[in-house]
């Protein structure tokens, strides 16, 4: 059963400006998906330069030759879709779904913006998009009980030289100092059809799609390849500490350590062992220090990985009168028992069966299946990868879970205590 | 070179016809309301029961929510650990939710594991075990819970307004309550309050997906019809008065945003202005290009986002406008905010009024994409006791509403001098940017919306 559904039937061809296309067409729905990946992230920026990709992002909005200001949210919703773009370590990307009949809306403003942005561009539009990007910050990050325990546990998982050390949003200071010349440089460099793929999913006809993508995308030129980013080898010799003050009631403590990037062979073993150890009411962690021993107040973790590199990572927030301490050495004991005596078959099984049905009940939304279709691309170049994920998961064994755990959490890691402000 | 100056246009027009709803009865008389969904092997499920923290006594506020965290930890021959294992191996994902009228228990879970599931789920519903252990764990997790919320600068306005806004009404209390009301909270309690509440009389289930009409009756028949309870469902819900516009100012140190509510009680979901003000509302805060969010974001600068909404209780209405801003525009975001509701009332051009249509008429159908959202659809009528005609009809009632009727939903919704209006934000740099607002005589309050004496 589950095979059939995952087989997605699909077409992938080039535009000789290197634009890479996939349609996946699914005429049982009444709308039709356009979603846009570039390979541009964080990863590409600088010290310095941090947040760009992200505030870059914010400009795509902001108009282009043929589209005014908020013209972009204004057409696509007037036409009742709706809209987005997101920007991570590795990608940005780029997403509007529409009813069927307006396909050739969302293809002509995704092409007007790929090709014809500068134009549309002022210093007006930079300035106010830096204010509502520093507002983002402070909502999300620096006014969020916890909210900058990220950015300090990954500028110190990774050296200052890798590009996993800076936030995806980037640091203040540097939001602060762009300009439009770096804008129009960034443009140049990444947001050109051969650094970019485009997934059309959902109600359309396939040589319909393929002629509107002719139409629109063909003259746009294609730039020098991206060279791809180089990044240096990370490892912990020893562990290291950092606390932090922030307006929070109760500390909470957070361990990273190194682990291994997307799709490494033991990317899907650590995300079982995040579910073994922290997803249910059963799951190892949460029983011992939140069910039975009640010293903590919640415990989560996940395996994080990117093009680059990636980390394993728990945080759990101590009950009034715990010590952080008192957390990390349960948390500790919890990953040594797992290490000593192993897991169950009934663990396992339950932590595959919780991945296939959630990946069974993401299909219902077309939108994630073209995004998936898109990071699939992106990581394997394969992009009906949907069976092959799955079997990752199937395929690994009590062992490999155990061997995981030694390998990579017995290792020197880094430590983060959000403690409260002292008064 | 193609002329990119011509915008595209749809060459055919789409139909869309909602999936067909039916209600169902159960043999102990429980409303189903039911839509057939094949397309993945998989079903939603949900049973709403009029219960929540409308129910909470005055002096045992949250009574309701810690009720809702309870009644799935442990039930029939299960522990609470057992229970969740049991869910665990089918991959179902089972939740529970309160709010101020309902406690909804859903289940989302491949067909082939749903009987298994629902079986579970009857187990809950018919003979949870509500063990003294179980209470002092989920009743600490509260307590602490509670304790954290002091530092959530948007949970704090947002109950302070509630409060401000319902008064003492069941309404104007956060459904988590207070660290005091929580404290005196017992067990039995607990159990009263499901006991009263938590009856087949007060009880409505909606069903979405992979099975068919007569085997959902037969399953719900098979593991619900012992629940036969009935109990007084009545709550006197006492309409508080809007008072003239108000300025509240709560203090959070070191702020790095202020967060804004503006707003007062509203008119009933059943109103029958319910689509002319939807289109108003679009217009007004209702989506990205509104009125509020392209001022104060698009050309202030001012935020990450401003929204205004209609919210509907089952008794009262609720109008918000919701924003956090830097501190320093926090006067400036109020008086943009001020000449918005203003502006609302006075001009709302034909263009708009367009526009709000097309978006609320061609967003519909992708509102029925998951079983999920279905199932909210069919929730929202349930809740507010309403025809399947508010869905089927929809889109020709929207057409159908006329520019009068739009600009008459503002002057009679949007009421620009009866205003709840809360800042919270850090003293110093808030505080003398209220005072400057014409009219402004900011009262302070504490964490929890009461008046600092």
């Amino acid at each position: 059963m589950t095979k059939n559904l995952l087989k997605i039937d699909y077409e992938k061809y080039s535009l000789s400006n290197g634009l890479q296309v996939i349609l996946y067409p699914d005429l049982s729905i009444p709308v039709v998906a356009v979603n846009l990946w570039y390979r541009v992230g964080s990863a590409n920026e600088t010290n310095g330069k941090t947040g760009f990709a992200h505030l870059f992002e914010h400009m795509m909005f902001q108009g282009s030759q043929n589209v005014p200001k908020e013209g972009h949210f204004k057409f696509i919703q007037e036409a009742g879709g709706s809209l987005n773009g997101s920007t991570s370590f590795d990608r940005t990307n780029y997403y509007e779904t529409v009813p069927a009949n307006y396909l050739e809306l969302a293809l002509w403003l995704e092409s007007d913006r790929m090709g014809f942005m500068l134009p549309g561009l002022n210093q007006e539009k930079l300035d106010n998009q830096k204010d509502v990007v520093m507002n983002e910050r402070r909502q999300r990050y620096e006014n969020q009980p916890y909210g900058l325990a990220w950015e300090k546990l990954f500028s110190n998982l990774f050296s200052n030289d890798h590009p996993y050390s800076w936030p995806t949003i980037g640091w203040m200071d540097d939001i602060a100092k762009f300009e439009l010349d770096d804008v129009k440089k960034f443009f140049k460099k990444y947001y050109s059809p051969s650094n970019a793929s485009l997934v059309i999913g959902g109600n359309f006809e396939s040589s319909n799609a393929k002629e509107l993508v002719k139409k629109y995308f063909s003259e746009i030129s294609g730039t020098e390849p991206v060279p791809d980013i180089i990044a240096p080898k990370q490892s912990a010799d020893k562990p290291k500490k950092i606390i932090h003050e922030d307006n929070v009631q109760l500390p909470r403590i957070y361990l990273a350590w190194h682990t291994v990037k997307a799709f490494h062979e033991d990317d899907a073993v650590l995300d079982l062992l995040s579910d073994i150890l922290t997803s249910s009411k059963n799951s190892r962690l949460h029983k011992s220090l939140v069910f039975e021993k009640q010293i903590a107040q919640d415990i989560s973790s996940f395996q994080y990985s990117g093009k680059l590199d990636g980390s394993f990572i728990i945080a759990s927030t101590a009950k009034p009168d715990i010590s952080l301490e008192k957390i990390k050495d349960e948390i500790t004991n919890g990953i040594n028992k797992l290490i000593s005596d192993g897991i169950t078959e009934n663990e396992l099984l339950k932590a595959k069966n919780n991945i296939k049905s959630s990946y069974i009940f993401s299909l219902q939304k077309i939108d994630l299946i073209t995004d998936h279709i898109n990071h699939y691309n992106f990581y394997l170049n394969e992009p009906n990868s949907f069976l092959f994920d799955l079997s990752r998961y199937e395929q690994v064994t009590r062992e490999q879970i155990v061997d995981a755990a030694q390998k990579f959490l017995t290792k020197p890691n880094v430590e983060l205590n959000i403690i409260p402000k002292k008064k | 070179m193609l002329d990119r100056s011509i915008i595209p246009i749809p060459t055919k027009e789409l139909f869309f016809e909602i999936p067909e709803i039916k209600f169902l009865k159960l043999m102990n008389d429980i409303d189903i309301s039911f839509v057939h969904k094949e397309n993945l092997p998989i079903v939603y499920a949900e049973i709403i029961v009029f219960s929540g923290s409308r129910f909470d006594p005055a002096d045992k506020k949250g009574l309701g929510y810690l009720t809702s965290l309870l009644i799935d930890e442990g039930a029939g021959e299960y522990d609470a650990l057992q229970l969740s294992e049991e869910f665990e191996k089918l991959g179902s994902v089972l939740s529970v939710s309160a709010d101020h009228d309902t406690i909804i228990l859903s289940i989302l879970s491949l067909t082939e594991n749903f009987e298994r599931s629902l079986e579970l789920i009857s187990k809950i519903v018919l003979s949870p075990r509500f063990e003294e252990k179980d209470f002092q764990r989920e009743k600490k997790k509260v307590l602490d819970r509670i304790l954290q919320l002091k530092d959530e600068p948007s949970f704090i306005a947002s109950s302070a307004f509630e409060r401000l806004v319902f008064g003492n009404s069941y309404y104007g209390f956060p459904e988590i309550g207070f660290a005091e009301s929580m404290a005196r909270i017992s067990n039995d309690d607990v159990k009263d309050f499901f006991a009263r509440t938590f009856t087949a009389s007060n009880a409505k289930i909606v069903s979405v997906g992979n099975l068919n009409e007569e085997e959902i009756v037969s399953l719900f028949n098979k593991y619900f019809n012992e629940w036969i309870s009935t109990s007084d469902n009545n709550q006197y819900f006492e309409n508080p008065k809007r008072k003239k516009t108000s300025y509240y100012f709560i203090h959070k140190s070191d702020s790095a945003q202020s967060e804004i509510r503006v707003g007062h009680i509203s008119k009933k979901r059943n109103t029958i202005d319910f689509i002319p003000t939807k289109i108003m509302n679009t217009i007004l805060g209702g989506q990205f290009s509104s009125r509020i969010n392209s001022n104060l974001r698009e050309k202030r600068g001012f935020t990450y986002g401003a929204n205004s909404s209609f919210h509907y209780y089952k008794e009262a209405g609720l109008f918000e406008i919701s924003t956090a801003v830097n501190i320093e525009n926090t006067g400036e975001a109020i008086i943009e905010i001020l000449k918005e509701l203003n502006g609302i009332r006075e001009h709302i051009s034909d263009d708009e009024i367009n526009f709000a249509k097309s978006y609320l008429i061609k967003q519909f159908p992708s509102r029925f994409e998951t079983l999920n959202q279905i199932a909210k659809n069919l929730e929202s009528l349930l809740i507010h006791s309403l025809p399947t005609e508010e869905l089927i009809n929809y889109t020709n009632k929207v057409k159908s509403v006329t520019n009068e009727e739009v600009i008459a939903s503002a002057i009679n919704n949007v009421l620009h001098d009866q205003l709840v209006i809360v800042a919270v934000g850090d003293r110093k740099k808030v505080l003398n940017q209220l005072k400057q607002i014409q009219k402004a005589e900011p009262v302070e309050l504490d964490l929890y919306g009461n008046l600092l004496t």
